[in-house]
């Protein structure tokens, strides 16, 4: 396939789970903040925005650290690259440039999301009734990832949109418990096990973790569960070991592994032979960092082996120039 | 007659429903039984489901020069356009002899013995001076002389119902995509009238548009040539039109950043390296085709494209260098160019055409600009127009200034008194302009698609009715022909 192409669906997966997680951390600190006091507020946005790397941008605005700001922003700034409308808005013109690849369910479904997002009053939704937002959010987010489960054909255009949902999603998870894992440091240790259990609500796992938990109060749990679940599908490690699944039938009949699938094995293995009570000990944020510049990595690998591979030529045809510093 | 149809006044127009004694036309009594008994509460209904239809789709286009709101929904009366069998059998006879007479045209310019202005059918400098004659496409010939592989001819009836041909369009039609989608969404929202009609379907195009650019492939390629669609991107108008046929033939739509020209070969960047190409329906315009003979600001194209096609390497469709067949001051000669190239009498009528670089012809429509509508030659899409009859002073004595400082880039018709079609405004039925354009494919044979794309000035009294001006659409119905020969 085309690689513009390929990289606009691989974007556009990307994007979906952004603007869905997004949603999800937003629920999720909204509503743990509820009953704190004011100083923790403040300081628990700051945080979220900083997990997202948006903590720069924000302060640009100079707008005070608030529920209500930091909402706006994360939700409905068209400016805010990372907010959700934006998010939508870029994935609708990644679906719309690969329009002749997809479904017309799945179309449908990220176009009308793309609609209904511009005919709500947003800023309005934000005061008033935000967890039925972020349930919107949620929702939309998850038929577009219905629709292109059972209407895609599972050829390449379909493995680099998953490649870039799930590399997205891992991303996000380690996000997800950054921001609670730090809500938890500046609580101090009256955070308490409901804090996680929000976080584990706002992964749509408490049920999941209840099942193979029990009745376990342990902040390790959660994280390990987060973490190294084989079979919960928001896990960090089920997402690696799915983006494996797609990087290797990427390459048919390869006998050496691409550079993408080395980058990724290896921190999976990283993320697999951890013990988790060692991490809660150790610094969580910075194993965490870790993680997120391993698929950090992976996406680039990604970019330069199947996005820019034919550049060489360029090169050859027009002299050196960007392409050769890209593989420098 | 029905309800819906009660008080519906045909006016001093051909009317395509009514007849000129207020009787209903046979072939639209089913339709008029049909439709007739529907309150103004189910159109509303149907009309909310047709729109759904359409914005769920995504299917769009893009207006210039409005500030805000550049993606609209092209607005599909409901009413559907009805062509009998017989009528249509003319219209095709007429179609297939004037495309092929063009191709036989723009074959001879440039890569034939240009017999047709040595024998003075048409005057030399006319071509010329065409904006749209081109002279890099010299000596790059098209297998099968398929140089108009697509081409729209818009036709109207005048007010005697004569189907005439207004305009030729033979450098990137667009319009197609509709014909398919209004098809669709009639078939969902009013399935019911279809049992009555024996309706020839449309969507055979996209099979037919990629067989006919198969046989267009330079002789050196596979028996499974590639084919792409070139578009200038999402931010084009007609993106989705581009999207769409790329979709419906199953092939690969490319910009020009996807395609690379090494050696006049050219190929498209895929995640697995490059792959060669072979033929390129392109719906990007001459100019801005390839940096290097063209206009060199343009990043729309790719550089090297047409040595790769002088070479052999590629067939670039529709050709380069057809906007000279177009020009509307060679529309004039092209009932001349079937007696010569077919040795025929045109099937179809044109429209009165007067030529202002005749200094006769010229002080006669300055007289007159009041009555005659004045077309730029070298544009499509209703840019650029005047209609006198409807325009202020100012406009025409702007018009008047600029014919006089470029005779040649203007021509004068008689204006056609386009027939109407019943259309709903609102709750009720009113008379609207329409006219039809129909897509023509040559491959290795010429083919009509049945039907069209029925274009209506969704305006009262307006005459316009191309989508960048305020029209709207119906979809076409082209009657089969009854197996026992009797009447439609």
């Amino acid at each position: 396939m085309l690689a513009r192409h390929a990289e606009s669906l691989f974007w556009a997966g990307r994007q979906i789970e952004r603007a869905q997680d997004t949603a999800r951390m937003l629920d999720v600190t909204y509503h743990g903040l509820l009953e704190a006091p004011p100083w923790e507020a403040e300081r628990s946005w700051h945080d979220l925005l900083k997990v997202l790397w948006l903590d720069q941008p924000f302060a640009a605005l100079e707008r005070p650290v608030r529920a209500g700001t930091v909402s706006e922003f994360l939700v409905l700034d068209p400016t805010n690259p990372g907010s959700i409308v934006s998010s939508v808005a870029q994935a609708r013109e990644n679906v719309r440039a690969t329009r002749e690849l997809i479904s017309t369910e799945l179309w449908e479904a990220v176009n009308s999301f793309h609609l209904e997002l511009r005919a709500r009053n947003l800023r309005s939704e934000v005061e008033t009734a935000p967890h039925q937002l972020y349930q919107f959010v949620k929702r939309s987010c998850q038929e577009i990832a219905g629709a292109a489960d059972e209407t895609m054909p599972r050829d390449e255009g379909w493995r680099f949109l998953m490649l870039g949902w799930t590399l997205e999603r891992a991303e996000m998870t380690c996000r997800l418990l950054d921001v609670r894992y730090s809500q938890m440091v500046s609580a101090g240790a009256s955070g308490g096990f409901h804090h996680w259990l929000r976080t584990l609500q706002s992964a749509s796992g408490s049920e999941a973790f209840r099942r193979r938990y029990r009745a376990s109060t342990e902040p390790a749990d959660v994280v390990e569960f987060l973490l190294l679940s084989r079979t919960f599908p928001r896990s960090v490690l089920h997402c690696l070991i799915e983006a494996e699944g797609h990087l290797r039938r990427l390459e048919p009949g390869a006998s050496v592994r691409s550079r993408p699938q080395r980058l990724l094995g290896r921190t999976k293995a990283d993320l697999e032979f951890h013990d988790t009570h060692e991490l809660l000990q150790g610094d969580l944020h910075v194993f965490l960092d870790y993680l997120l510049d391993g698929v950090r990595r992976v996406a680039e690998a990604v970019a330069l082996q199947y996005f820019r591979a034919s550049e060489e030529l360029d090169v050859r045809a027009f002299g050196p120039g960007r392409a050769a510093a890209e593989i420098a | 007659m029905a309800e819906l149809f009660a008080g519906y006044d045909p006016g001093a127009f051909f009317d395509e429903v009514v007849d000129a004694d207020g009787g209903v036309r046979p072939h639209y009594r089913n339709l008029v039984d049909r439709l007739g008994g529907l309150s103004a509460h189910q159109l509303a209904d149907l009309e909310r489901l047709r729109d759904e239809s359409f914005r769920q789709a995504g299917i769009t286009f893009t207006v210039y020069g409005e500030g805000e709101g550049v993606e609209r929904t092209f607005p599909m009366d409901l009413v559907p356009r009805i062509i009998p069998a017989d009528e249509w059998a003319h219209l095709e006879a007429g179609l297939v002899q004037r495309v092929t007479a063009l191709n036989r045209f723009l074959d001879d310019l440039y890569v034939g013995e240009r017999a047709v202005l040595r024998d003075g059918i048409v005057p030399r400098w006319l071509v010329l001076t065409s904006a749209g004659f081109e002279r890099e496409a010299y000596g790059i010939a098209v297998p099968h002389g398929a140089r108009c592989l697509v081409a729209g001819i818009d036709i109207v009836r005048g007010a005697d119902g004569t189907y005439t041909v207004l305009e030729d369009n033979l450098r990137n039609p667009s319009g197609i995509s509709y014909v398919l989608e209004n098809r669709s969404a009639m078939t969902r929202v009013i399935p019911r009238a279809f049992a009555d009609h024996l309706v020839r379907p449309v969507d055979h195009y996209g099979p037919a548009l990629l067989e006919a650019l198969r046989r267009v492939a330079p002789a050196r390629a596979d028996t499974e040539p590639t084919v792409v669609v070139l578009t200038p991107g999402v931010y084009n108008s007609a993106y989705f039109e581009h999207a769409f046929l790329a979709r419906q033939m199953g092939v690969e739509l490319v910009e020009a950043r996807d395609l690379v020209v090494d050696d006049h070969v050219v190929s498209m960047r895929t995640t697995h390296g490059l792959r060669r190409v072979d033929v390129i329906y392109r719906r990007v315009d001459d100019a801005f085709l390839d940096p290097v003979v063209f206009r060199p600001d343009s990043v729309l194209g790719v550089p090297g494209l047409m040595s790769a096609a002088r070479a052999g390497n590629v067939t670039i469709a529709n050709a380069v260098g057809n906007g000279v067949a177009d020009d509307k001051a060679v529309y004039a000669f092209v009932p001349d160019l079937i007696r010569y190239y077919l040795g025929a009498e045109p099937v179809l009528d044109s429209v009165p055409t007067y030529l202002l670089w005749d200094p006769d012809q010229r002080a006669a429509c300055l007289d007159r600009l009041d009555e005659l509508v004045v077309k730029p030659v070298a544009e499509s899409g209703g840019y650029g127009m005047l209609i006198g009859p409807s325009a202020s002073d100012a406009e025409i004595a702007a018009m008047r200034a600029r014919i006089e400082a470029d005779p040649r880039g203007y021509i004068a018709q008689e204006v056609v008194a386009l027939s109407r079609h019943p259309t709903l405004v609102d709750d009720h039925l009113e008379g609207r302009h329409i006219d039809l354009r129909p897509f023509v494919l040559c491959g290795d044979k010429v083919e009509v698609i049945p039907g069209g794309l029925t274009r209506v000035a969704l305006r009262r009294g307006s005459l316009v009715v191309n989508s960048s001006q305020g029209g709207g659409s119906k979809d076409t119905w082209v009657l089969a022909a009854p197996p026992d020969g009797r009447g439609a």
